[in-house]
């Protein structure tokens, strides 16, 4: 160690404190939503569904009421029977289709009905002229036989008892309903329905509670009281039962009734949820400068208060799509969504029901995109609260 | 205490006659009425059915009548079906709903919360990510999806349930899962927020200072102030469970009074509709009344009559 | 004769961050004997809470003691397990903390909270702790004890609180009581009555404190010997006289010299310290008050200074103690 180490140097304090870049409030939330994977994938997944309900269905060669009589409850994917060089597809409910070896329906065979041999359960269809045998006769005694098929098909002598191979439905990707409905063209038409449902009741009860609660958090005192006696009036019974008084009172699921009963209750939370930031906004000091200087009401309101309570404000929103997805399907699926034809995945859903056990596929794509789009939401809000925390900014 | 009690039941009643008198409003300005039916009744037989059901008087009157019934808990009859009163409607249904609901309560509160607490205090640990991906999927798969989904997979595929009914035990299994499903998934993850934040708190860090025993830490100085958000969230639960049963006992087929309410709704059977609202609101607003006295013992830093 | 309380010897403490590892105790050692009221002074994030969490051994994850030995009577409390610790923490070693707004549970009686840890670490009855907890209480200068322990902790004000917390702390008779920041949360005329309180019941029950604190007052008020840190490390050891009076380092001049006085004029400004502290995620590899220091040297950027004895126990931590140093005045006499 050298002496010349003990000379005084100086300091110029200027190296002390590190400088970070400034960053903006929504360059910083976005920056840490973009830092939560889940959030992100639901963003994603947000965007391919809408992508899904808006552009799908221009795609589609069918429209969402089109019924084609003889594809009915066809499922997704196809088990195909190979009897020389056909392929055959025989549904649940004992319809007989050609079917290209890929996958692609050609026609319905047409069932002799004077040939029907009821008792022994031995159907005969006729393709260009040529007998093909259904005969499920074995399913009668299944265990007796110890046979491992329900039924054979015979066609030009041959007797096929096992499927040869399983194919996509390339005509209809999702299968068809019962009325030979095309569901993916129906599952993409309930998209536009749910989510046009979901965002114009968010964004009416977001308009409504966040003015009703700013006013109520704003103004205090007795207009305070009067109007959060209001909203705990209409709190103190469950809001999906006024939703349903409102639709009986309808008479009828008409798109605009559903918003309408949709946004006329669920406003009260967003307004308990303003009015809570608003009071607590309204005594700082920003705001008491404001009104020094005599900003009017409304405007102390709209450009000071609303903004700085603009981050719960959106967490709830992201968090009121779903259970507006969700009511809405409630409500389909107790017979008071949309009327038909039109459907949203709610209706899909009920609709399905009945068939359940021997067409469970109807259920499941709506069910699908019910439960999908609901938990990519709930991934976005979840996302977006961590984002716009104060208390976790860094 | 006696004075917040008296001041609650009073709002009560005003909330009562504010919600019989909305819904009165509403079933009664439905042009057609509950007799109109694609066969036309002849005018004759529509008017004495009418005069029957005092349908001739004014509206107001007819409310005041109902009010008056209400006061003897009569909800008056059913119109769609004959000779059934509403009382009649709900008694039948009340056994079957009231066992699934209180099952499931029991369920959403004996599992949400100590999977809630599990799961905070090995945050970020496998467990933890275990039970927060359940419970996420509860929270979003809607009821009437899982309750087929039983159906279709406990009771059809594997035969392990009976797809309907409550003639056996384990014919509750699904309708209790359906029914407890989103609650107990939301329960649990209160619970772990609520946990995570009270382990931060410095009273926490005090009992461990004080050689406090960490079961004791958080079995009692933690859970006690953990506990108070969940109790809060038991209201709109209890909403959940009321309003989950129209799906869930339609599902399975359960004669409660979820699905008596819906098969009203489609039959448009208005004084069912009304009567079973009118009971399930009082109902609801007995059960928030019970929890916000829970909540103000657990809490002794609410005091009874301040509102919130 | 042996009367060291607590010896601890190189203690090394750091919180293992996702950004990276916090360095908040670098090599701490010190000896508190019985009867010692030790004070150790420093700005936020200098390590000094860090250091009485680390004795106590309630330093959380991401935390972790990396290195060193805490030695309570003779027994090396780093090897001790969690039940180990919870039996030794509110019976031989107790805490009191800053806040008592939030340091008491506010869902549990102060009764309850007290009897709670008087009956853990005492085999008595309910009985005999609530009359040990009433006596504490009025011990401490709550008045009505025998009705105010029925209370809970909203009902009481922030000097009544750190009293009750004082009060479940002593309940035990601890041989030493941490202290952090025990009257930063009080008012001015509080603070002195808590400082009294602290003062009188250790007195009375034979219990060492290590006393935790910003405020160079509160030190000057109570404690016998003081430890100075900086960046995690002291900075200067000593007694009363020799920190106040015979100031051996640099850092310690500067706080000292950012006090308002009552002996100064009325037109001198204070003299803040220039800077600010260093980033312990990349702790300087000198003496970590070089970036600041007014005297610093180019040893001083390089290599952290070791403690220069001074005598009587009064140590700096200063190159400018080192024989090779120029002269400044006040720092080298007596230096060797």
């Amino acid at each position: 160690m050298s002496d010349n180490k003990f000379q005084f140097t100086g300091n110029t304090y200027s190296d002390v404190e590190t400088a970070r870049p400034s960053l903006t409030y929504w360059q910083d939330a976005w920056r840490r939503l973009k830092k939560n994977k889940l959030s992100m994938a639901g963003l994603i997944v947000i965007f391919l569904i809408l992508l899904f309900g808006i552009v799908g269905p221009m795609f589609s060669p069918y429209s969402y009421s089109e019924q084609i009589n003889k594809y009915k409850n066809l499922p997704p994917s196809l088990s195909l029977y190979k009897l020389g060089d056909i392929y055959l597809y025989s549904s649940n409910d004992y319809n007989l289709f050609l079917v290209e070896g890929n996958g692609r329906v050609i026609d319905k065979i047409e069932l002799d009905r004077s040939r029907r041999d009821i008792p022994n359960k031995i159907y005969t269809y006729v393709l260009n002229g040529e007998d093909i045998k259904l005969n499920f006769s074995y399913k009668m005694l299944p265990a007796a036989q110890r046979l491992d098929y329900d039924f054979t098909l015979e066609y030009r002598g041959e007797i096929a008892t096992q499927p040869d191979r399983t194919r996509p439905n390339i005509l209809f990707p999702f299968g068809t309903d019962d009325l030979g409905r095309d569901l993916l063209t129906r599952v993409m038409y309930g998209a536009r329905i749910s989510l046009l449902v979901a965002f114009i009741a968010t964004v009416v009860n977001l308009f409504i509670g966040v003015i009703y609660g700013s006013i109520s958090g704003y103004e205090g005192g007795r207009v305070d009281d009067i109007m959060m006696r209001i909203v705990d009036i209409i709190n103190s019974v469950p809001l999906t039962l006024y939703v349903i008084l409102l639709m009986v009172w309808f008479r009828g699921g008409g798109l605009i009734n559903i918003i309408i009963a949709l946004s006329s209750v669920f406003w009260v939370n967003e307004a308990r949820l303003v009015r809570g930031q608003v009071l607590s906004l309204k005594e700082q000091e920003f705001v008491l400068a404001a009104r020094i200087i005599g900003v009017p009401k409304m405007k102390i309101i709209l450009r000071h208060l609303i903004p700085n309570a603009i981050g719960p404000i959106i967490v709830s929103m992201a968090m009121m799509i779903p259970s507006a997805i969700f009511t809405e399907s409630f409500l389909s699926f107790i017979g008071l969504g949309v009327s038909a034809p039109q459907s949203s995945w709610g209706t899909l859903a009920n609709n399905a029901l009945s068939g359940l056990t021997t067409y469970p596929y109807q259920l499941f794509f709506p069910a699908m995109a019910i439960a999908l789009t609901l938990l990519a939401f709930n991934f976005i809000g979840d996302g977006l609260r961590d984002a716009l925390d104060p208390r976790l900014r860094k | 205490m006696k004075k917040y009690l008296i001041s609650r039941v009073f709002s009560m009643l005003v909330t009562i006659i504010l919600i019989t008198a909305l819904t009165f409003a509403m079933m009664h300005s439905i042009p057609g009425g509950p007799f109109t039916r694609e066969k036309a009744i002849p005018d004759e037989i529509l008017r004495q059915l009418n005069a029957k059901y005092n349908l001739d008087d004014p509206l107001i009157i007819q409310y005041l009548d109902y009010m008056k019934r209400l006061i003897r808990f009569d909800l008056g009859p059913s119109f769609s079906k004959v000779g059934v009163s509403v009382n009649d409607i709900i008694v039948a249904g009340m056994p079957a709903s009231a066992r699934i609901g209180l099952l499931a309560s029991i369920v959403i509160i004996v599992l949400g919360i100590p999977l809630g607490i599990i799961s905070a205090l090995k945050q970020n640990k496998p467990i933890d990510y275990l039970v927060m991906f359940m419970a996420t999927l509860g929270i979003t798969i809607p009821s009437f999806v899982v309750a087929t989904l039983i159906i279709y997979f406990f009771a059809g595929k594997l035969g392990w349930l009976p797809s309907y009914g409550l003639a056996t035990p384990l014919g509750y299994v699904g309708p209790v899962i359906a029914l407890s499903g989103f609650s107990l998934s939301f329960v649990s993850r209160l619970t772990r927020s609520s946990m995570l934040e009270v382990m931060r708190q410095d009273y926490i860090r005090t009992a461990r200072a004080n050689g406090i025993r960490e079961l004791s830490v958080i079995g009692w100085h933690a859970m006690k102030n953990a506990l108070i958000p969940v109790v809060t969230y038991l209201g709109p639960m209890i909403a959940a469970i009321l309003t989950g049963s129209f799906v869930v006992e339609r599902i399975f087929a359960i004669p409660g009074i979820g699905r008596y309410f819906v098969d009203s709704v489609s039959n448009r059977d208005y004084t069912t509709i009304m009567g079973v609202t009118v009971f399930y609101a009082v109902f609801y607003m007995i059960m928030v009344l019970l929890v916000d006295i829970a909540y103000v013992l657990i809490d002794p830093r609410i005091k009874f009559g301040s509102e919130n | 004769m042996n009367d060291t309380i607590l010896e601890v010897r190189d203690l090394k403490t750091s919180f293992f961050t996702h950004l990276g590892e916090v360095q908040a105790v670098r090599g701490l050692s010190f000896v508190l004997n019985k009867g010692d009221i030790l004070g150790i002074v420093g700005e936020s994030g200098s390590g000094k809470s860090v250091t009485a969490l680390s004795v106590m051994k309630l330093i959380e994850t991401p935390g972790k003691i990396k290195a060193g030995e805490i030695l309570f009577k003779n027994e090396n409390l780093t090897n001790y397990s969690h039940s180990q610790m919870s039996d030794i923490r509110g019976k031989e070693i107790a805490m009191i903390f800053q806040d008592p707004m939030t340091s008491l549970n506010p869902v549990i009686s102060i009764k309850e909270q007290m009897i709670e840890v008087i009956r853990r670490h005492q085999k008595v009855t309910r009985k005999q702790a609530l009359e040990r907890a009433i006596q504490m209480l009025k011990l401490v200068g709550i008045p009505e004890p025998e009705k105010r322990i029925h209370a809970y902790p909203h009902q009481f004000s922030g000097g009544m609180r750190q009293r009750a917390m004082i009060a479940t702390a002593l309940s035990c008779n601890p041989r030493l009581l941490i202290a952090d920041e025990p009257t930063t949360a009080l008012d001015v005329t509080i603070q002195a009555q808590i400082i009294d309180i602290m003062k009188d019941i250790t007195q009375k029950l034979d219990t060492s404190i290590i006393l935790i604190t910003h405020d160079l007052g509160v030190i000057a008020e109570l404690c016998t010997k003081i430890i100075v840190m900086y960046g995690g490390m002291a900075m200067e050891k000593g007694n009363i006289d020799d920190i106040f009076y015979a100031t051996a380092h640099p850092y310690t001049r500067g706080l000292l010299k950012s006090l308002p006085r009552m002996d100064r004029k009325a037109h001198d400004r204070l003299n803040p310290i220039k800077g600010s502290p260093p980033d312990l995620m990349k702790p300087p590899a000198g003496c970590p008050f070089a970036p600041r220091c007014e005297h610093v040297m180019q040893i001083c950027k390089e290599e952290a200074p070791a403690l220069y004895d001074l005598g009587n126990g009064h140590e700096s931590a200063c190159w400018l103690r080192d024989e090779r140093a120029p002269a400044v005045e006040n720092y080298n006499k007596g230096g060797r």
